[in-house]
């Protein structure tokens, strides 16, 4: 496994040796950037499938291509794997006295560590684990002229976006409004002066920081008038409006071509891929899906000369996975792999991009169950998902009927789907369907998460790792740390 | 120097190591055109509504389209409802309801709030499926609370994980 140097501490320490050992860092980028150009990296294509496992990435294979077939992440040849362990609030890092893990991440200290490489507490962005401020590759890409972009299918403020352009004590601080109970961590630090970035809402911060040049996503709620203003005298230009909570559409991201571009399509989370396939006239299919955002994004970032850093984030994998639904699971998985071919083939031109595809964390324990075959519960419901205010995401899985120990307990049975493997009228939710797909639980897991990549230094990404070095290898790649 | 530098620079992200990023001034965590609050949140509109003696209204916020209010109740200058969350299925992180209190003359005589956060480093015990719908009581301040006839309540915050 690598120890590579990382935490502020380390930054600060390596920013000092590079100005102290000049000559040294200036050999190494001779090294990396003359005699070996066909590995020069100038953009990096960071794609999060949030909640995304191993066995999400096999169903998904097998539902839309076949047993013998593959995802398009699946074709990119450097494979890995990376534990996603968290920490204990105030705990030390790995190494360090006082060190206490905590197995099941959520997505906020993921994102952290990612974005920082530091481990610390679930809820903490962009802090460590005492509440420190700790800068993020993006930042860091910013100030060093790289131009950046942030694409989610969640609201923008959620933990994976947020971990690369805020700093706040809770995730939950997102706005519009600030409260001491979403955003101070008295436990922790005491009480902030509500001038303190570290309670300041995630929205506040991302209208004004200017760390994301451009930045496509959900959760228009949580911006207001002021934020539309404060975006607009940075030079953005706003597509919608969050002063009248007017969401952009599709056609509005297709005729934007400024440097810098904020736009939100849903005033929360984008609407599943399920519900826009099978109500084509609806609002919601107004929305641009994930590769469509990462097309754009690609567009309007590769016109920097000195190079992009864009992270991209497929995250209703994970929300779907909370309510165990597969189907719905799947075609995020879908849409995402579709985002990763976008990535891909930009890169193939290019030939300078590195493309990193991976995950924060498995959600709900996600597996592939012999067909026929039935698992035990303790809960006496799986987790609801008939959502009366929100129908796009009520469904029912097509699941296998007959044959359950407990007829009583036939909500908890598998959901079967049929892969092209099966016989031309077999169905999705026969007990003739090959894939049988079930849930642990409606929670994440502590399980390590597959990495793909392609491109210039992806030979880094195989192997085991942890995930605070996926921010040394970035950051590495970017010429941005050591 | 310089020419090593300019083989390395050119189209090369962040590639002078002699320039690079100091990391301590990267992070940004000052916004000067931002105003600090300097309290909690309120909920607009509550003194724009004029509930009939007797009821609870409910004023529009930012979230009205993630969750359902029903059972709403107000008795001795209490307010008490559920909230059922629509739009997830993940643990609810953070809620806010605001209430505000009427008198008889339908004027807003004062405020309270309920709040829910979820301490995501403690134990959580046994738990089975995230539950979509909370119980809230909220209760007037103890000097108004005879002259309460009617309230509103609103949703400032609100965050699913």
């Amino acid at each position: 496994m690598r120890t590579p140097a990382r935490g502020t501490a380390a930054l600060l320490t390596l920013a000092l040796a590079a100005g102290l050992a000049g000559s040294a860092g200036i050999a190494q980028a001779q090294d990396k950037g003359s005699h070996d150009d066909s590995r020069r990296i100038k953009n990096v294509i960071y794609l999060l499938g949030d909640g995304m496992g191993r066995t999400h990435v096999t169903a998904a294979r097998e539902r839309y291509y076949g047993a013998a077939g593959n995802l398009v992440m699946e074709t990119l040849p450097a494979v890995g794997q990376i534990s996603t362990y968290a920490v204990q609030q105030g705990s030390g890092q790995p190494g360090e006295a006082g060190f206490v893990p905590n197995l099941v991440t959520d997505s906020a200290s993921a994102a952290t560590a990612w974005s920082s490489g530091v481990k610390t507490y679930n809820a903490a962005l962009g802090v460590d684990a005492k509440g420190t401020v700790v800068p993020t590759l993006m930042e860091l890409a910013h100030q060093s002229g790289l131009r950046t972009g942030n694409v989610s299918t969640a609201e923008i403020t959620d933990a994976t976006p947020a971990g690369q352009m805020s700093h706040v004590l809770l995730r939950g601080c997102q706005g519009p409004s600030y409260s001491a109970a979403a955003c101070q961590n008295t436990s922790l630090v005491g009480t902030l002066p509500t001038s303190d970035v570290r309670v300041t809402p995630v929205a506040d911060q991302i209208a004004r920081n200017q760390t994301a040049d451009v930045i496509l996503g959900g959760g228009l709620s949580r911006f207001d008038a002021a934020d539309e203003t404060a975006l607009e005298s940075n030079g953005y230009d706003v597509l919608g409006s969050p002063a009248s909570q007017t969401v952009a559409t599709k056609t509005d991201l297709a005729g934007a071509s400024s440097d810098k571009v904020f736009a939100l399509f849903n005033k929360g989370n984008l609407t599943i891929e399920k519900f826009k396939r099978e109500n084509p006239a609806s609002v919601q299919a107004q929305e641009p899906d994930l590769a469509a955002m990462t097309t754009k994004a690609i567009q309007l970032l590769s016109s920097g000369k000195k190079g992009f850093y864009l992270q991209v984030e497929g995250a209703l994998i994970d929300k779907r996975s909370h309510a165990n639904d597969a189907g719905q699971t799947l075609e995020e998985m879908k849409a995402f792999d579709e985002a990763v071919r976008v990535a891909k083939e930009f890169a193939a031109k290019d030939g300078h991009t590195l493309v990193v595809v991976t995950a924060d964390h498995e959600c709900a324990g996600f597996n592939i169950i012999e067909k026929g075959t039935f698992t035990n519960a303790e809960a006496t419901t799986p987790p609801a998902n008939v959502d009366s205010g929100n129908t796009a995401n009520s469904s029912t899985p097509p699941r296998a009927t007959g044959g359950t120990k407990d007829p009583a307990r036939a909500a908890f049975a598998p959901a079967t789907f049929r892969t092209p493997d099966d016989a031309a009228g077999v169905l999705d939710g026969s007990a003739d369907a090959s894939l049988w797909l079930t849930y642990l639980s409606g929670n994440h897991t502590g399980a390590d998460v597959p990495v793909f990549a392609y491109g210039p230094g992806s030979d880094e990404l195989e192997g085991s790792i942890d995930n605070t070095d996926l921010f040394d290898i970035v950051g590495d790649a970017l010429r941005l740390t050591s | 120097m310089a020419g090593v530098s300019a083989a390395c620079a050119e189209d090369a992200p962040g590639s002078d190591p002699l320039a690079v990023v100091d990391p301590s001034g990267a992070a940004v965590t000052s916004f000067p055109d931002l105003v600090a609050p300097t309290g909690e949140p309120g909920q607009e509109g509550l003194a724009a509504v004029r509930p009939e003696p007797g009821s609870v209204g409910v004023v529009p916020g930012p979230f009205d389209d993630r969750f359902t209010l029903d059972r709403l109740q107000v008795a001795r200058g209490v307010v008490t409802g559920r909230l059922t969350v629509t739009s997830d299925v993940s643990d609810l992180l953070e809620l806010e309801v605001v209430a505000g209190f009427y008198d008889a003359a339908g004027e807003l005589i004062g405020t309270s709030s309920w709040v829910h956060h979820l301490d995501e480093s403690a134990e959580h015990g046994h738990t089975g499926p995230p539950d979509e719908s909370v119980s809230f009581r909220i209760v007037a301040p103890p000097a108004l609370r005879e002259r309460v006839t009617s309230a509103a309540v609103g949703v400032p915050v609100l965050v699913n994980e």
